[in-house]
């Protein structure tokens, strides 16, 4: 309980503070005194997540090592890049040497200069640097103003980021547990996963998702989204995620001929000239609209509940998947529609022979990610051979996904080309994209006091503070943002208490000095990328002044720097063992660690569950039961370090 | 040397004149006549435009350094001196007519590369002319009627760059008259009236298909040698189906024509689409219409206005007083709240609708009994993301329902929802579209949404009131689909259907709506597919060829269907024997087809392939300038080789 206070406490300060400087700006007050602002503890808003799952103890310790270390970066890369963002603005500035007191874990967030050792994890925070430039004191105060504004959405939006501990089941029997926030695509997952499997990273690799009740299997796309699909699996789903390489993904950029010439003799396909797919390719993808491969033929469809499998002659066209009634033509006036695509997906099924008497084992269904379990709204297909089956469910995904299908395969190309030096890349990327930070120097003279280490005040808020659920309705709900839209809320229901997806809230934020840097090599691009494109640019350049007011917990590690200080470690584990293990700062312990769930095993996961949350009238707001999952971790990992 | 007489007809002279006798000498050049002319016709006006047409030979003798004898003429010649700009009435892609000076001593290409320098079209090599569809008698005297576009008095610019003048090119800008010639080139015209479609003349087959190919013209010969006469009707349609370098900032009246010629190739069933293709495209082309109604440039960067005003509102608030509800209630999203009927259809049951107090927050629909019961736990609350919604509405019988197929583990939950009128639904409905994509209320969409759906409601209503001019409310929705479908459904039947395919595009901007009608049109299978009526040789019966941008079709008339396709990629080279009329086309692996055209001079044929091939190769070479020269090689017959 007591770290729900912690939390709650902490949430509740950060408001008024931030209403507070607010208001004492607003009223002409002359600076605002950001160095007596007790530090805004990171916040933890466990928005949209009104669960947590108990598994945590069913994962292994290395994964729940994985998993931390996961955690951690995920912290910090908000924090880096809010402060990369921050640091953009301060065009003025001035090309940051580097940085002159080790102790400082102040890193310069985003200077071009790669090889710059990183900061010291063990100490906090240098004192904040003053405005570069010198302004009036009402720009000044303008900026600040809307810095913190924009730093309060920031978080907002982020505390709304969901995330789901997912466990990957690789080919070779093992598996992987990583955390996938719900703004990755299966594409970041997968370089990811690269890298935790130091598999060859060829372009037939595939995050798929199996369910035994229906017996399917579904190659997720690239560009999708993991959490989405994922969320909607039921509480009890054996549903699973696999990792393995399948041949037919990308197929269709290797040998369009297969798909686009179907009707020619197989044999004289296989011989095609490179030249020539790469024109077919070029016609097919590259013109104004994709074409869909022109597929007809028998296949068979089984009836809406009943058992028979019927025999109907099916087109596939851009719009969708149609047959021609008995005694019609073919012509497109007569065609029938049995579904478009908008809202279904296509999965191959196994040993439909035995389950449903099909003609074949080699079938397909049609039906809206959501549906778990039989039913009508399925649509099952079954085709002669295994070919036939692979040119239509491939021929359904172009017409599905168009464009994208394309762009996902280059992509994959060329990241399967560059794979060794892809992580690298595009960090360099995104860091050379900012401007240096002022100097170090400067911000220590400045004059601000380092702020205290929320180690000590941690446990002090969660006595001085009542539990004050309701303080979340001061939270404003985050404005409309049309560049990013805003994550979904909640699912209504409790999620999956099941083993393999766990949603996780975001963890509470630590005070950034008591986390050894994440392993780097582990950090995902939190952000997809494209995202960052498209943030409004004035959402980029915070104004300076900023520092000044959000003092150095604030700060961000330094810019992720793979080459530095981590030398190319064997991910996870190891790494935040050696990081993290032996300098002084375990995560905060989870404060009175007696009632802990983890020292009593046996008698089953006793949810700790925050007082009934009032009813909301900001929709984002859910219970923040997320400090639970948090201090559950660390009791498991203390456990482990017990041991 | 001695001299003859040259007997010359003067145009100007006005028709009944008796043509002009000059006397000349085998030696004297074009040049020469032509002066001589013009001092005996006592005229003072620009002849420069003027060229001598020598009417038996059907040619232009514009060579004017050439000598009489060695263009062949002699006394029995007879020479007509005209200009070689002439009026001509210019049928659109859009249906409207325009009167226009071409060049009719060019050939066909250059003409067509004149006239879309004057319509601000780029890339005239993708368009041609083609003649008529031959009117009935008893319309001609409707001709008069038919409101005439007139560009006579705009001058052929030679530039190629044009100035732009409030948004238009600088000879549109010159009057009211000619600004409204160019409105109607670049905006699309209203949806035609449902008799309008259903008179015009459609493809019924295959073999119907080929005949509009017959009547392209020569590319390589001009308008006058093809017997087209001053002031004739002639089409101006797009030819070639690659369309090269779209872009919607230069090519405004290029995009409209494009649309309006796939609009009418769609009403009129000269492409075949399915029944829910053609209500995708019927409801693209109520939105484009609507929107062009209305067209008022909108800018398309409302999102980040969006954030800094969130951004400033925030700060307002914030600023504003600390009062912690008062924050809440301004920050809170909008909701819904209201008395809705729910049914939700279960086998066995015979229930109806029944009422419940509703309410929609974020993307969820929560019920209870009653207003009183709303602070406690719902009945159930739905969450619409990722659901299917459909419009179930009459507005004749005042229905007004949501259809919601809500996915759930095992299977969609059905659910309709009955709003009172057609306020109440539209807001809902609106709700429920956004919440099924994952917004919320809160969107900047959502106003629109509510307001598209309020107009599309009030074309059902409008039906009965007077048939006034098409207005923004009123439609028939007959004029949206092709004749086919004004059979198989009344209007009110169509409504709701087009309504149905309505929600997924009404966010659409004017310009995407147009992209997206076309790229829905080139995703037909049978996209881009000219047909010709040929018979293959060795074989006894026609057959129809099917000339695509990338292939070659053989289609067999007895089944329908596509026998062979040869991709041109493959192709080592053709020929044309002119003598027997006659393709021949050699592929990869000795494959070798000749087939002569039954209906159509194969010239067109030849000039089709020639022209898909010439266009293919623009990609690589990004000069703006058109290589006129290897377009005349690839299509040209033996005389202008």
């Amino acid at each position: 309980m007591e770290d729900i206070d912690a939390m709650f406490s902490d949430m509740l300060q950060e408001m008024d503070l931030l209403t507070q400087s607010l208001g004492e700006e607003a009223e002409s007050a002359p600076l605002p005194k950001p160095s007596s602002i007790p530090e805004p503890q990171q916040m933890n808003f466990s928005v949209g997540f009104t669960d947590f799952n108990a598994s945590l103890h069913d994962l292994e310790d290395n994964d729940l090592d994985a998993l931390m270390a996961d955690l951690v970066a995920d912290i910090s890369a908000t924090e880096e890049k809010f402060a990369t963002e921050r640091d953009t603005s301060k065009d003025s500035a001035p090309i940051a040497p580097k940085p002159l007191q080790p102790q400082s874990n102040f890193g310069l967030p985003a200077s071009t200069d790669t090889s710059k050792p990183a900061t010291s994890s063990n100490s906090i925070a240098a004192p904040p640097p003053p405005p570069a430039t010198k302004l009036s004191k009402e720009e000044q105060e303008e900026q600040l103003k809307a810095d913190k504004i924009k730093l309060a959405l920031e978080k907002l939006k982020e505390a709304k980021v969901k995330k789901l501990v997912v466990k990957v089941v690789i080919t070779d029997g093992s598996s992987k547990t990583l955390m996938v926030d719900e703004r990755q695509t299966v594409r970041d997952v997968m370089d990811n996963l690269f890298e935790k499997t130091h598999c060859d990273c060829n372009v037939d690799w595939c995050v798929c998702e199996t369910n035994p009740d229906l017996q399917t299997e579904r190659g997720f796309e690239d560009h999708e989204n993991l959490v989405d699909p994922l969320s909607t699996w039921t509480r009890d789903s054996e549903n699973k995620v696999i990792f393995q390489e399948k041949k037919d993904k990308y197929e269709v950029f290797r040998n369009p001929q297969i798909f686009y010439m179907w009707k020619k003799d197989k044999k004289s396909l296989m011989d095609m000239k490179e030249k020539d797919k790469e024109q077919l390719l070029e016609e097919n993808f590259c013109g104004a609209s994709v074409i869909v491969p022109d597929l007809e033929g028998v296949l068979y469809l089984k009836e809406d509940g009943k058992k028979s499998w019927k025999q109907r002659y099916f087109l596939l066209r851009a719009s969708g998947l149609y047959y021609s009634p008995k005694g019609k033509t073919k012509a497109s006036r007569d065609l029938v529609c049995l579904v478009q695509f908008d809202n279904v997906n296509v999965y191959y099924c196994k040993e439909y022979r035995n389950k449903y008497k099909a003609p074949t084992d080699h079938c397909f269904i049609l039906k809206h990610p959501q549906i778990q379990k039989e039913s009508q709204y399925i649509k099952y297909l079954c085709c002669d051979d295994e070919l036939s089956m692979t040119l239509w469910v491939t021929g359904i995904r172009i017409a599905k996904y168009g464009k994208q299908l394309y762009e996902n395969y280059k992509t994959a190309v060329r990241k399967a080309s560059g794979s060794a030096t892809w992580a690298n890349r595009t960090i360099q990327a995104s860091s050379s994209a900012s401007t240096p930070s002022p100097k170090p120097k400067v911000k220590a003279a400045n004059g601000h006091a380092p702020q205290p280490t929320k180690d000590t005040m941690g446990p002090a808020n969660q006595t001085s503070f009542p539990p004050p659920p309701p303080s979340l309705d001061i939270l404003p709900p985050p404005p409309p943002d049309p560049m990013l839209p805003p994550p979904p809320p909640a699912p209504p229901a409790p999620p999956a208490s099941a083993t393999k997806v766990n949603k996780f809230p975001p963890p509470p934020k630590f005070p950034q000095s008591s986390f050894p840097p994440p392993p780097m090599d582990d950090l995902p691009p939190p952000p997809p990328p494209p995202e960052d494109a498209e943030l409004p640019p004035d959402f980029l350049p915070p104004p300076p002044p900023s520092f000044g007011s959000y003092g150095a917990d604030m700060l961000p590690p330094p810019p992720p720097d793979p080459t530095a200080s981590f030398p190319p470690p064997p991910p996870g584990p190891q790494n935040f063992a050696s990081a993290g293990g032996a300098p002084p700062p375990p995560p905060p312990p989870p404060p009175p660690p007696a009632p802990a769930p983890a020292a009593n095993p046996s008698a089953g996961y006793v949810r700790k569950v925050a007082p009934p949350p009032p009813k909301r009238t900001t929709p984002q707001l859910t219970a923040p039961s997320g400090g639970d999952l948090m201090s559950e971790l660390m009791t498991a990992m203390q456990k482990k370090r017990g041991q | 040397m001695a001299a003859w007489d040259l007997t010359v007809t003067v145009e100007d002279l006005g028709p009944d004149a008796p043509p002009l006798q000059i006397s000349v000498t085998s030696d004297l050049h074009i040049g020469g006549v032509i002066l001589k002319l013009v001092e005996q016709t006592k005229l003072k006006k620009d002849w420069s435009d003027h060229a001598l047409w020598w009417e038996q030979k059907q040619q232009w003798l514009l060579r004017t350094g050439w000598t009489l004898d060695k263009c062949g003429v002699h006394a029995d010649a007879r020479l007509i001196f005209t200009p070689q700009h002439k009026p001509l009435r210019l049928c659109l892609p859009n249906g409207a007519t325009l009167k226009m000076r071409a060049c009719f001593s060019s050939s066909v290409f250059r003409t067509v590369m004149g006239i879309c320098r004057v319509l601000n079209i780029r890339h005239p090599e993708e368009l041609s002319l083609l003649r008529p569809v031959e009117e009935k008698k008893k319309k001609k005297d409707k001709d008069s009627s038919e409101e005439l576009y007139d560009l006579t008095d705009v001058p052929l610019t030679a530039g190629s760059v044009q100035a732009l003048y409030n948004g238009m090119p600088a000879h549109f800008a010159d009057s009211p008259k000619t600004e409204a010639v160019y409105k109607m080139l670049s905006v699309s015209l209203p949806s035609p009236a449902p008799e309008a479609i259903a008179k015009l003349y459609r493809p019924a087959s295959v073999v119907d298909k080929t005949h509009i190919h017959t009547r392209w013209l020569d590319s390589s010969r001009s308008l006058m040698q093809q017997g087209i006469q001053e002031n004739d009707r002639i089409w101006l349609r797009f030819k070639y189906y690659t369309f090269h370098d779209m872009d919607p900032k230069y090519d405004a009246v290029r995009l409209t024509q494009l649309y309006e010629q796939a609009r009418w190739a769609i009403l009129l069933e000269d492409i075949d689409c399915t029944e829910e293709e053609m209500m995708l495209f019927g409801a693209l082309q109520y939105h484009i219409g609507k929107l062009s109604l209305s067209q008022d440039v909108v800018s398309t960067c409302q999102g980040m206005d969006d954030l800094e005003s969130a951004l400033k509102s925030l700060e307002v608030k914030m600023v504003g007083d600390g009062n912690s509800t008062d924050i809440l209630d301004n920050m809170t999203a909008p909701v819904l709240n209201d008395y809705l009927k729910i049914f939700r259809p279960k086998r066995l049951t015979l229930k109806g609708y029944k009422q419940y107090w509703c309410n929609f927050q974020d993307t969820s629909i929560s019920y209870y009994k009653s207003s009183e019961d709303r602070f406690g736990e719902p009945i159930q609350q739905l969450n619409l993301k990722g659901c299917e919604v459909a419009p179930d509405v009459n507005v004749a019988g005042q229905k007004f329902c949501i259809k919601l197929l809500i996915p759930a583990p095992e299977g969609m939950n059905e659910i309709y929802l009955r709003c009172e009128n057609e306020k109440q639904y539209s807001q809902w409905m609106a709700a429920c579209k956004l919440a099924s994509k994952g917004l919320t209320l809160l969107d900047s969409s959502y106003q629109s949404e509510v307001k598209n759906i309020q107009t599309f409601l009030s074309m059902q209503r409008s039906n009965s009131a007077a048939p006034t001019a098409q207005t923004d409310d009123s439609i028939n929705t007959h004029s949206l689909v092709s004749p086919r479908y004004h059979k198989k459904y009344k209007p009110k039947q169509l409504t709701p259907r087009i309504l149905e395919a309505f929600q997924n595009v009404a966010q659409l901007s004017l310009t995407s709506a147009i992209l997206k009608f076309l790229q829905i049109w080139q995703a037909l299978p049978d996209f881009g597919i000219s047909y010709f009526m040929v018979r293959f040789k060795g074989s006894r019966k026609d057959e129809v060829l099917g000339i695509a941008n990338n292939r070659l079709i053989r289609i067999d008339l007895g089944v329908g269907d596509v026998v062979k396709t040869w991709r041109y990629n493959n192709m080592r080279q053709w020929n044309v024997n002119w003598d027997i009329k006659q393709v021949a086309i050699e592929f990869d692996g000795n494959i070798n087809i000749a087939f002569g055209c039954v209906n159509a001079d194969c010239k067109v044929v030849h000039e089709y392939i020639g022209g898909y091939i010439f266009l293919s190769t623009r990609s690589r070479q990004q000069s703006d300038t058109l290589n006129e020269e290897l377009f005349h090689k690839l299509t040209g017959g033996h005389e202008a080789l």
